[in-house]
């Protein structure tokens, strides 16, 4: 990069906060998404809202393109560095600025981790509900971009249900309040069009969260069943029944055979395993407890374990959130997705992933949301033979096509980011994509705000999707990406 | 301008504000409606986009109105996924059908209106909500998918079919609240509730507003889980408090008895019919009488304040006939009186740290010339605007009325 501009940055936030060293670089070359790898030549740390937006202002005044970052937990190539650009790493704004209890508001800046709120309120009987399973580490301002959910957004929703404000940057280096402490502020939501957008709109410096009352009684089981249709008609006896849990997660027995080599949780033999958690008062929960205990062993349950304290609804969760990671314990490689189907669609989808990893030689387990058909096959593979991390790839590709037919999103909670923009005409029509980039080029006219996620780019002749590959173009210096 | 087969002219009964329109028309199709925004647009006609018409009457005076467009005949149910517990409806249909409709599954949207004819899309291009918005949020909390037309006749589409989806701009979040400026909502999806098993409601009556206001802190600090909440002052100065509770029969007679525990008066119980009327009189309470209606928002812990911010406006020379506070800190004035008495006392409102936004809805045009419904921009505002001229270069979507 031009020495010129680095200087200018130095300038502006101080020289201890300009990154520059290929060693200091390497961390910032990809999120926890990492086929997807780009080298930064420059990462900025700016230390307040200030820095932000004196850097914004360099960036725009010089036509340098910049990409905000958390924690670096995105599972979508969010924060994958720009050739020719910057990174502005938001981990160094990370205080908790305010905790209103009695309004149920907490006010952070974006590099607070999201556990880090309920770690706060919860001595006054709080928390914040939206809980990815990276919530030890990832960062509200990630949150933010992503729209994050997690296991409880059944019930609860996801971020934009418990963001009442944020402070932002826009791209020309303003800084401007989107949203109110207060409700029912007139006007669009511009506020539910920036959560969510991946950093493509303004890079937030604050965020008012509102925090929930912990529930009185959380009530955790465990059911297992032969088949997947078992316990899938479960799920929709419980939806019927006019109950709606806190969780209803699913693993198949893929997936169980590896959250067992890892963890150990002690699931019992099944070909999938049903999670469901109910929370609310303790009548409620205690009478509708009975009804889902009777529903699973009416839809043929073999076994049903009922968490009898904190330490055995620990430990099934723990299984559960572990079982991405536990994929490596039963295969080299595994490649994680993230596709939406209607809950009723679940069986028939599941059934043709089934069908499609048998044909193409592939184990494929399935961790998944069931409550709200959030599916995340785990495509296993050996990166070592020739040939299976691109039919990886493509079958991953495929099942998200699958879910688009059965009515559903190419994803439900990682984003789209730089892995998925090119599924987005599967979903959208060129009219929609049109009008969202024009969205995006009235906030950011000169298209420096993260550029290629989210929206597709036009392509290289000859370019294949999925994980960054070279092309000869490029190799040859003729052209770069951007 | 091209006049559609649709196309008719306005009559008084269309006016807004006095205002009569020019022409009004009432497409039956998705395409026709975005085929005649295009040829509004292209022509600068100023344009308002009207549903049920309730609250047609909420925005600034219109220096004058060319082209209504009223969604009465997009007013079908598209899709009722019941299973999925998801609904796609066109803009047009009532809310109250809707949820007629959606309860032959035990299903619901958890949306209220003052209005019998309010709209899908009403609702949405307004962000109206009743006392459920205490437990389920208002509509854009609901809304999952949405199909818009825009001002150059294009059709899009955003969010989807499916309760969880992080696919693209949620434009759907964007018109909500934007009342008809930005674009034209076709059809909305909504997530549903299933109806809840059983349900009642307390209504406790106080001599003055600090009591309730005290009873109001011990429920929100307890584990009472409300279904809907509503507080309100009568003219004769009695101030009563609603709290419903709704789920299984055995927790919502738990949930009844902890919240008489928690109360300072003891309440009376309604359930079945007599509790559906209760709840629907409160709604439609605030709107049944003349006078100018006012929506406040403060924070929660703010309550005894705005209490006593309402015996100020008393004081000011207008008379405060009815105080509605919805759930969690947004609520409705009605006032009487003299016009300036009243622009007096919203700015008063306006003026004052416990009070956050306040928002004229229904006033007389020689109010409105006094004050602006809308109350001071923001950072929000700021950036609709931005968006707007992206959205409506001819800026013809509102004729001026809406807060962008």
């Amino acid at each position: 990069m031009d020495q010129r501009l680095v200087k200018q940055f130095k300038e502006a936030i101080g020289p201890e906060a300009v990154l520059t060293e290929p060693v200091q670089l390497v961390t910032y070359e990809c999120d926890a998404l990492p086929h997807l790898r780009s080298m930064p030549e420059v990462v900025l740390l700016p230390r307040s809202a200030a820095d932000v937006q004196a850097v914004v202002r360099i960036c725009n005044n010089e036509g340098v393109p910049f990409v905000a970052r958390g924690h670096g937990t995105g599972l979508s190539g969010g924060a994958l560095p720009v050739p020719g650009g910057v990174v502005i790493s938001l981990a160094k704004l990370n205080r908790v600025l305010d905790i209103d209890i009695p309004n149920r508001r907490v006010t952070v800046e974006p590099g607070v981790t999201n556990l880090e709120i309920t770690r706060q309120v919860a001595p006054f009987g709080y928390y914040y509900a939206p809980d990815p399973s990276s919530q030890q580490v990832c960062s509200i301002g990630g949150n933010v971009a992503e729209n994050s959910g997690g296991a409880h957004c059944l019930k609860y929703g996801f971020t934009v249900h418990h963001i009442l404000a944020v402070e932002a940057v826009l791209t020309s280096g303003e800084l401007v309040q989107i949203g109110s402490p207060f409700v029912d502020a007139p006007g669009p939501d511009v506020l539910g069009l920036l959560i969510g957008s991946e950093g493509t709109l303004a890079i937030v410096t604050k965020a008012v969260v509102r925090i929930l009352r912990k529930p009185e009684s959380v009530q955790t089981l465990l059911a297992a069943f032969d088949s997947i249709s078992e316990a899938g008609s479960a799920v929709s006896e419980i939806i019927a029944a006019g109950i709606v849990p806190a969780a209803v997660e699913m693993m198949d027995a893929v997936a169980i055979e590896a959250a067992e080599a890892a963890v150990h949780p002690n699931f019992p033999p099944a070909d999938t395993v049903l999670i469901v958690e109910l929370d609310g008062p303790s009548a409620e929960v205690a009478e509708l407890f009975t009804i889902v205990e009777a529903i699973c062993q009416k839809a043929g349950a073999t076994k049903v374990e009922i968490a009898q304290d904190e330490g055995q609804r620990g430990r099934i969760w723990k299984g559960r959130k572990a079982a991405f990671a536990a994929m490596g314990r039963i295969s080299p490689n595994y490649y994680v997705q993230d596709g939406v189907v209607p809950r009723t669609k679940l069986p028939e989808v599941l059934g043709r992933i089934r069908a499609l990893g048998e044909r193409e030689g592939l184990r494929i387990g399935n961790v998944f949301h069931a409550g709200d058909g959030n599916l995340h096959p785990l495509i296993c593979y050996d990166e070592r033979i020739e040939g299976q991390s691109a039919l990886a790839e493509r079958v991953a590709g495929e099942i998200l096509i699958y879910c688009v037919e059965a009515g559903g999103s190419i994803t439900g909670e990682h984003g789209v980011g730089a892995d998925k923009k090119e599924f987005m005409p599967k979903m959208f029509s060129q009219d929609s994509l049109d009008v969202m980039q024009s969205v995006r080029d009235a906030l950011d006219p000169k298209r420096l705000c993260n550029p290629g996620k989210v929206l597709p780019t036009p392509r290289l002749c000859g370019e294949v999707p999925g994980p960054y590959r070279e092309h000869p173009v490029e190799r040859a210096g003729l052209a770069e990406r951007f | 301008m091209s006049v559609p087969q649709t196309l008719r002219q306005a009559t008084g009964e269309d006016a807004i504000d006095d205002v009569v329109p020019r022409h009004v028309a009432l497409p039956e199709s998705a395409e026709e409606l975005a085929q005649i925004l295009a040829d509004a647009s292209r022509e600068r006609q100023l344009t308002v986009l009207r549903g049920g018409r309730s609250k047609l009457g909420w925005g600034r005076v219109p220096s004058r109105v060319d082209l209504i467009i009223g969604t009465e005949k997009l007013n079908r149910l598209l899709a009722h996924r019941h299973g999925d517990m998801t609904v796609t409806a066109q803009a047009g249909m009532p809310l109250a059908e809707l949820n007629h409709r959606l309860a032959e599954h035990r299903q619901y949207l958890p949306i209220e209106s003052a209005f019998p004819q309010a709209t899908i899309g009403g609702i949405v291009a307004t962000n109206d909500s009743g006392p459920t918005r205490h437990r389920f949020g208002t509509p854009r909390d609901l809304l999952i998918g949405v199909t818009l037309a825009m001002t150059d006749g294009r059709l899009v589409t955003a969010g989807g079919t499916v309760v969880k989806n992080v696919a693209g701009y949620d434009l759907g979040k964007l018109v909500s609240g934007s009342h008809g400026t930005l674009a034209a909502i076709v059809d909305a999806t909504f997530k549903l509730l299933p109806i809840p098993l059983a349900s009642t409601t307390l209504v406790a009556t106080y001599a003055d507003g600090n009591a309730l206001a005290h009873d109001v802190a011990a429920l929100s600090a307890s584990q009472v889980e409300l279904a809907a909440f509503d507080m309100c002052v009568s003219s004769e100065g009695r101030w009563i408090l609603l709290m419903r509770m709704a789920s299984s029969p055995a927790a919502t007679a738990a949930q009844a008895e902890e919240a008489r525990r928690l109360l300072s008066s003891a309440p009376a119980a309604v359930s079945g019919d007599e509790e559906r009327s209760l709840w629907e009189e409160q709604i439609r309470a605030p709107w049944e009488e003349g006078g100018t209606i006012v929506r406040l928002s403060w924070l929660p812990s703010k309550l005894p304040a705005v209490v006593a911010l309402l015996s100020r406006l008393r004081q000011h020379g207008c008379q405060v006939a009815t105080f509605t506070a919805r759930a969690i800190g947004s609520g409705l004035i009605r006032l009487e009186g003299e016009e300036r008495a009243i622009a007096g006392a919203i700015g008063m409102l306006r003026e004052s740290s416990d009070a956050g936004h306040v928002v004229v809805l229904r006033a007389t045009p020689a109010l409105k010339s006094q004050t602006d419904v809308w109350g001071p921009s923001s950072g929000t505002i700021e950036v609709a605007r931005t968006l707007k001229r992206m959205f409506d270069p001819a800026d013809i979507l509102g004729a001026g009325r809406g807060p962008v």
